[in-house]
């Protein structure tokens, strides 16, 4: 199997790479998390955290962290172009996003754009696999994605520049300062990402990838007061703007461009009063397009949506075993655009949490909540999960929950098409995991089945002329297995580190064909997934590699096989240097692509063959 | 993005089926080529994606899909094949979204020349006086850059001069020197008729025939319109009608109305039948009847998205566009209709093209 080999070459080749130890230190500090109750009520499910080590080894863009790092699968139309996520076979809305805890998947699509979200912004990216909505809301069936910004309240002054220049005048940079003192804590990050994105096909022949230049600009603030010992407020900022030309698939076809701005902001104050925690957030998302089919003309379609909201959680630990959490909020938002007339939508919810550890070895959680708006039904949702440790390297998880995801406002309010009398899709599932670990080796395997039924589709209408527009249509049975490991072995001064991820992914939809109800694959949606990643630290030299297998995927709902898009692997090298003494001053170069595979994670959409970048990394 | 180009795919979507094919002028003689006879079938493919194709229907019913890459090997039809046009001994296959013209000949099927300056969302081509008139939508958002290309087919090349015209020209039909252009409204929705001379390129006339005129067919004289109607996402909605344009005063004679808000599909005319359809149901009325009748001949009840028609010696052609996205299907209904055949083409098929 021509997988395998390909695993095997690259390995051969990395050992030759002459590399170093890994040289961080941990030393224990405050660190305040932006999102408490992410660990505290995720423990019966399957959580990846990965480190900013991790998010500084891959590209910039969400969906290549992703991509290479965990079992997501992504329908990317091109490099840097729009880009879905489907987790554990669901599709691209639903997957939620949240930012510092706060949901920010797009109110018009229901799904965030993947490659419109930097990861150099953040300290960390957690990947919680299966159902969350009753803490994070819409669109957590398959799973969420945390972006999380921390805060250290230590005498600190740091500064991190990140800096890459690759093939197609790919330019990457990222600058981070930290100054905190015991009483405040000051991040901000400034990154910016842009290519001329014009890559030769790979293989015999002359075509390029034309107009498929983009760039982003963000930037993100994160700041922290202690007022006294029980008070401390918190505000997040973030701001993104990008300009993305979508890469034509036909060479004379018409130029478009697609512009991106939104904004995010929280303001989070904190009371401690005895047993009781008391959260109170407010925030503010805005989110807005332009699209412009011809780039040749100034005119272009938009859209606008601007939310409010407002969050109390309240916490009460009963003992140091039983932890309460009452969660309360009021979120309200306003669209318009040339398709949607202006628009409001107000959702409210409350919610019940219930966290126990019986014993040392087993715990529990249950939580319900209950969601209120007038635009699509009152969900009622809940979710029970519990952790049993048998020995002391094995541990299972169970979860069950009911999830949901509200139908968009294009779904509703799309002009002549939109849909007032949606349902949401909601989806029940269930899930069990094994986990083995020792100290320096962990592997978890987890069985999962998900029922969603009220799919939305848009569909075309009959007797409506060219009319399409959505509906409550297909019922969706998605079951399937994951594998995550990480091994980090040590010999004498060499370091190693290996992750893996495989899934295993049944995703089917009932389709009628020729009369009879017939299951389906969804399309874009593999049977098999695999990532591999193994670093090699020796000294002040470190080198990695990694490694992308997707299985071949349907692009019809009929399951046509002529069409399916075909398997392909993917794989990166690395290696850099550190010149620092007390300080980091990293050099480095990779080669992405390294045996130049000719792929097409879509239907035409082509991705480079064989590219390089060089980059440093100063910590100072 | 995805639910956008669904909605711009609506608005794209072409109500096909061959408007000028006659003239025939077999006398049994040896095969021109591996295509002579039969028919063409034109398949969109998916939006945004190079998977168009042309499907070749023999006149035994023997069919084979994608014979443009079949013959030219290397090439692809592209993103959007709306129409395959017959002109002399050459087909000219206008491919909306890849701006361009494939020019082949129609028995052989062999690639000629490709064609790509000048064109803007090109849609339709018609034939007169050795140029060929191509329909063009220019800019999505820019409402008055459409126009009509002219193209020299001495050298199949595209003048830089370009007939001006009001927005969304679709169908386009020649009759005596002078080209009818039908504004279905692109982007949008239109209303009228626009008369070109093609002796000196301009635009003779402009008037209102009715909403959203989809389809063109002359018989006798008589230019016959199909309008759809305005659909219920562009209010206000109207229902659609058939009207009769005298060719030879342009002038509107008569109409044929639609009741209640009835959109219908396709029409095609036979043996001084108009037949046409409503969803997946076939109507006919004689070309001189002055009002519709209220009953189908029949349903076509296995198909689910029809999206192409035609009527041609004693036969009903169905395109079938099913999902959208799998490929479609064919169907062959008698007069009567009773189905005799039923055959896998490419994905959104949208009408016929008979090679004879």
């Amino acid at each position: 199997m021509t997988l395998k080999k390909r695993f095997a070459f690259c390995f051969l080749l990395l050992c030759q790479f002459i590399s170093a130890q890994n040289d961080s230190i941990t030393k224990l500090k405050e660190v305040i998390v932006s999102d408490v109750n992410l660990k505290k009520y995720s423990s019966s499910q399957s959580v990846q955290v990965l480190n900013d080590s991790v998010i500084n080894k891959n590209q910039p863009s969400l969906t290549s962290l992703l991509n290479y790092n965990t079992v997501i699968y992504f329908k990317e139309n091109g490099l840097g172009m729009t880009s879905a996520p489907s987790f554990r076979g669901t599709t691209g809305a639903q997957t939620a996003v949240i930012w510092n805890g706060i949901n920010i998947n797009s109110q018009f699509l229901g799904q965030a754009d993947f490659n419109t979200i930097g990861t150099r912004d953040f300290n960390s990216i957690t990947v919680k696999a299966g159902g969350g909505s009753v803490l994070y809301g819409s669109s957590a069936i398959g799973g969420s994605i945390h972006l999380n910004n921390d805060l250290q309240f230590k005498n600190e002054f740091s500064n991190q520049v990140f800096f890459s220049l690759g093939s197609y005048n790919t330019l990457s940079a990222n600058y981070r300062t930290i100054v905190a003192s015991d009483k405040y804590s000051l991040q901000i990050s400034i990154s910016r990402n842009s290519s001329d994105n014009d890559f030769k096909y790979p293989g015999n022949t002359d075509q390029r990838n034309t107009n498929g230049e983009y760039y982003n600009t963000s930037m993100n603030t994160t700041f922290g007061y202690k007022i006294d010992s029980k008070n401390t407020l918190k505000a997040y900022s973030q701001f993104y703007d990008s300009e993305r030309h979508f890469s034509l698939t036909s060479p004379n076809g018409s130029k478009t461009k697609y512009g991106d701005f939104n904004t995010r902001n929280l303001l989070e104050w904190e009371s401690l009063f005895n047993r009781f925690t008391s959260k109170l957030k407010v925030a503010h998302i805005g989110e807005s397009y332009k699209y412009y089919p011809s780039i040749t003309s100034e005119l272009f379609t938009y859209g606008k949506v601007e939310t409010s909201l407002i969050k109390y959680d309240l916490a009460f630990d009963v003992n140091d075993k039983i932890k309460l959490n009452s969660i309360v909020d009021y979120n309200r938002n306003k669209g318009y655009g040339s398709s949607i007339d202006n628009v409001k939508r107000e959702i409210g919810s409350a919610s019940l949490l219930l966290s126990h550890s019986p014993s040392d070895k087993w715990d529990y959680n249950a939580s319900i909540r209950q969601e209120v708006t007038d635009n699509y039904g009152n969900p009622f949702l809940f979710s029970f999960g519990t952790r049993y440790q048998f020995t002391d390297f094995y541990r299972v998880k169970i979860n069950a929950s009911k999830n949901f995801r509200m139908p968009t406002y294009n779904d509703l309010f799309w002009e002549g098409s939109g849909n007032p009398d949606l349902k949401p899709e909601t989806s029940y599932q269930a899930e069990i995991g094994n986990e083995f670990f020792t100290k320096d080796f962990s592997v978890s395997i987890t069985a999962y089945y998900n029922s969603i039924k009220n799919l939305l589709r848009w569909v075309p209408s009959q007797g409506g002329g060219d009319m399409w527009s959505p509906e409550n249509t297909d019922k969706v049975r998605a079951y399937g297995a994951e594998v995550i490991l990480e091994w980090k072995p040590k010999i004498a001064n060499n370091n190693f580190t290996i992750n893996g991820t495989y899934a295993y992914t049944v995703s089917e939809s009932e389709q009628l064909i020729g009369g009879e109800l017939i299951y389906k694959q969804l399309i874009y949606v593999p049977y098999h997934k695999l990532t591999g990643a193994v670093s090699y630290n020796w000294k002040k030299f470190s080198s990695y590699f990694q490694y992308l297998y997707n299985g071949d995927a349907y692009t019809t709902p009929f399951n046509n096989p002529a069409t399916k898009v075909k398997d392909y692997n993917v794989g990166n090298v690395g290696v850099d240097y550190d010149f620092g003494k007390k300080k980091s001053y990293k050099l480095g170069f990779q080669v992405l692509n390294v045996w130049n595979e000719n792929y097409q994670p879509v239907t035409s959409r082509q991705m480079p063959g064989r590219n390089y970048s060089i980059y440093i990394n100063l910590n100072f | 993005m995805k639910r956008f180009n669904k909605l711009f795919l609506t608005v794209l979507v072409s109500s096909a089926f061959f408007v000028s094919c006659s003239n025939d002028d077999d006398n049994t003689q040896e095969a021109r080529g591996d295509y002579d006879g039969g028919l063409f079938i034109v398949n969109e493919g998916n939006f945004q994606t190079p998977n168009g194709a042309i499907s070749y229907l023999s006149d035994d019913l023997q069919i084979e899909n994608d014979v443009f890459s079949l013959v030219n090997p290397g090439k692809v039809t592209g993103d959007t094949p709306i129409c395959i046009v017959f002109n002399g001994d050459l087909a000219y296959i206008v491919v909306n979204a890849s701006n361009k013209i494939e020019v082949v000949n129609r028995y052989t099927f062999k690639s000629i020349t490709t064609i790509t300056t000048n064109l803007n969302n090109p849609r339709f081509i018609a034939f007169a006086n050795g140029k060929g008139y191509i329909t063009n939508w220019g800019d999505p958002l820019v409402t008055t850059d459409d126009y009509v290309a002219v193209l020299d087919l001495a050298t199949n090349t595209i003048s830089s001069s370009l007939i001006s015209v009001v927005e969304g020209p679709e169908k386009i039909i020649e009759n005596d020197g002078k080209l009818y252009v039908a504004h279905k409204g692109g982007y949008g929705q239109g209303n009228s008729l626009t008369v070109i001379n093609s002796a000196s390129n301009a635009v003779v006339t402009n008037f209102v025939v009715g909403d959203v005129p989809s389809g063109l067919v002359k018989d006798n004289g008589t230019l016959y319109v199909l309008c759809d109607g305005r659909p219920s996402y562009a209010a206000p909605e109207t229902a659609g009608k058939i009207v009769k344009v005298n060719l030879s005063n342009n002038t509107i004679a008569s109409t044929l109305a639609f009741p209640d808000l009835t959109h219908p599909g396709f029409m095609d005319i036979n043996n001084n039948k108009i037949y046409y359809t409503v969803d997946s149901n076939v109507y006919t009325t004689s070309t001189t009847s002055t009002a519709l009748p209220t009953a189908e001949i029949f349903k076509a009840a296995k198909v689910s998205t029809l999206y192409g028609f035609a009527v041609k010696n004693d036969n009903i052609y169905i395109a079938d566009a099913g999902n959208y996205q799998d490929p479609g299907k064919v169907y062959i209904y008698s007069l009567t209709g009773t189905l005799t055949s039923e055959l896998g083409v490419g994905i959104l098929p949208n009408g016929f093209y008979f090679n004879n």
